[in-house]
């Protein structure tokens, strides 16, 4: 396949398979600690990073990377001071960033098809820097889960239990947060800041369509979005589109298509139930 | 040695006085019922023993230690009002929840893998839900639920079990084997048990101590003793505390 030959789509390649595993891994987490909006927030500081960073003259990832870690930890602070308007700050923190965007890049005159690349992800402009920084930034994400997973885990049911156990869950969650944050930023070279978010949480909910364990669905939602990168990555190249749209529709059409074989199965049970399906029974 | 030691602990949530200072002293061993109206303040007096919060004033021992220092008991479980706030839809199975406990408990059994996995097994046996171990937590009934919970914190091996209405919002089969569970724990394994509970009459029936508070504490004593107790009086200590 002439595709796999081309060095820039080795480097997409990779950046993007990196992308499709930490980003499920922090997804599964966060939808069971119901903050799936998370990632759009940060996603949106990560846009005032980027174009703040190429305003001072910084390698935009770094500028991404210094924002959205600093948003993270101001949005975990609010939501340990208002656990009951927690969506509230975090929607304030989403506002702030899109607005100091907007400002940065309209007083930098940042070239457009720069931010386009940031906002829809880019299979071209991808740079040995980037899959570096990338794979480190993967790394230490794959590590902390690694090593926090059942804390993690306890701490998404019931984070009473944790902290009467004595887990520092204080400690913990804004970890969380700069992973999440990290994970965002390493999304945005390939997938987009408009649309990391997604890869976070819909092949999260395909594999919870699977009804299968804590361990199972995580590794399914893996699946799906390595899955919805390759093929996203491809069809982004034959069709010369940004990579952002094609890799979070097919995620998208893997959900359809996961719910369409649920229901199939929930028919034939149905049907095949001699309770449930015996005349006058409903 | 798992005493629990409470002296003139008083709480009050902003201007609002939830626990009006209660002293009181469980012996290792007991299983003890605390009954009250709804607000009187069973859950907040659950939590500080717990150490989730600090009361506004007073001490709390468990064992020995002062809960205003510990940093993690490591003796405590918890199992938390509504059966964890996330339960619902958690897309974990029985067996996943319950070894979470191990993690909640001394670093012993971790370590093992087949230790683990005996633990934990026997853990849902203890509880009655062996035959459930691969179904998700969130597409179990509220009695089953619960019984995961009291598993995992088992699994932790505490010697101080803190249950919050454990059997609310659960039918009658359902919550009287929960009973009978936590009344086997305390007799044969010697945990010691402090169950908020709506159900005077059946809480008190397997307890063999009762805490009935109202803000204050208005009674402390044996089952016996709270039995013998005109009703008149108990009616008192609930609607005017
Ligand atoms: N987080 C809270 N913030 C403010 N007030 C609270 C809070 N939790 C409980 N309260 C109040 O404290 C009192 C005791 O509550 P609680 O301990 O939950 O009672 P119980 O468990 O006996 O029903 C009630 O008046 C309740 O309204
Ligand atoms: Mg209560």
């Amino acid at each position: 396949m002439e595709f796999f030959q081309y060095d820039f789509i080795q480097r997409a390649l990779l950046a993007g398979l990196i992308t499709g595993i930490v980003c499920p891994l922090i997804g599964s987490f966060v939808v069971v600690r119901r903050q799936s909006l998370i990632g759009d927030g940060l996603g949106h500081i990560a846009f005032a990073g980027v174009t703040g960073g190429y305003m001072v003259g910084l390698y935009p990832v770094v500028g991404a990377l210094i924002l959205t870690v600093t948003g993270a930890v101001g949005i975990e602070l609010v939501r340990r001071r208002h656990t009951e308007f927690a969506d509230m700050g975090l929607a304030i923190f989403f506002y702030a960033g899109a607005a100091m965007a907007i400002i940065f890049s309209t007083m930098t005159r940042m070239p457009s098809t720069g931010l386009l690349s940031f906002l829809f992800g880019s299979i071209i402009t991808v740079t040995i820097a980037d899959v570096i920084t990338i794979a480190c930034a993967g790394s230490l994400v794959l590590a902390v889960v690694y090593f926090l997973f059942d804390k993690l885990m306890l701490m998404s049911l019931d984070e009473d239990i944790a902290n009467v156990a004595g887990i520092n869950t204080g400690m913990i969650n804004m970890l969380f947060s700069i992973l999440t944050a990290i994970v965002v930023v390493v999304g945005m070279t390939i997938v987009g800041i408009l649309l990391v978010s997604a890869l976070m949480i819909v092949p999260v909910a395909t594999a919870h369509l699977l009804r299968v364990g804590f361990k199972a669905t995580m590794g399914w939602a893996v699946v799906f979005s390595m899955s919805s990168v390759l093929i996203g990555l491809t069809s982004s190249f034959y069709l010369d589109v940004a990579p952002g749209g094609t890799i979070v529709m097919t995620a998208i059409l893997l959900y359809i298509i996961m719910t369409l074989v649920r229901q199939c199965i929930a028919l034939k049970e149905r049907r095949e139930d001699p309770i449930l399906s015996s005349p006058g029974n409903k | 040695m798992c005493e629990v030691r409470m002296s003139d602990i008083h709480f009050s949530y902003n201007n609002n006085v939830a626990i009006d200072n209660i002293s009181l002293t469980i012996s290792q061993g007991d299983f003890v019922a605390v009954v009250g109206p709804n607000g009187a303040g069973k859950s907040t007096m659950l939590k500080i023993m717990a150490g989730l919060i600090k009361p506004t004033r007073g001490q709390v021992m468990i064992g020995g230690k002062d809960m205003a220092t510990a940093k993690g008991h490591g003796l405590i479980g918890y199992v938390p009002q509504n059966y964890g706030k996330n339960a619902m839809g958690f897309p974990a199975t029985v067996k996943e929840v319950v070894a979470l406990g191990l993690t909640l408990g001394s670093a012993a059994a971790k370590k093992n893998r087949q230790a683990a996995k005996h633990i934990t097994s026997h853990m849902m046996e203890l509880v009655g839900l062996e035959q459930l171990q691969d179904r998700r937590i969130g597409e179990l009934s509220g009695g089953q639920q619960q019984r995961v919970m009291v598993a995992m914190a088992l699994a932790a091996n505490p010697e101080l079990l803190l249950l919050d209405e454990p059997t609310s919002g659960i039918d009658y089969e359902a919550s009287n084997r929960i009973y009978e569970l936590l009344g086997t724990l305390n007799k044969n394994l010697g945990i010691t048990i402090i169950m908020v509970s709506h159900d005077i009459e059946k809480a008190v029936s397997y307890a063999n101590k009762v805490a009935c508070i109202n803000r204050k504490l208005c009674f402390f004593g044996t089952s016996q003793e709270f039995d013998a107790t005109h009703a008149q009086v108990r009616h008192l200590w609930y609607y005017t505390g």
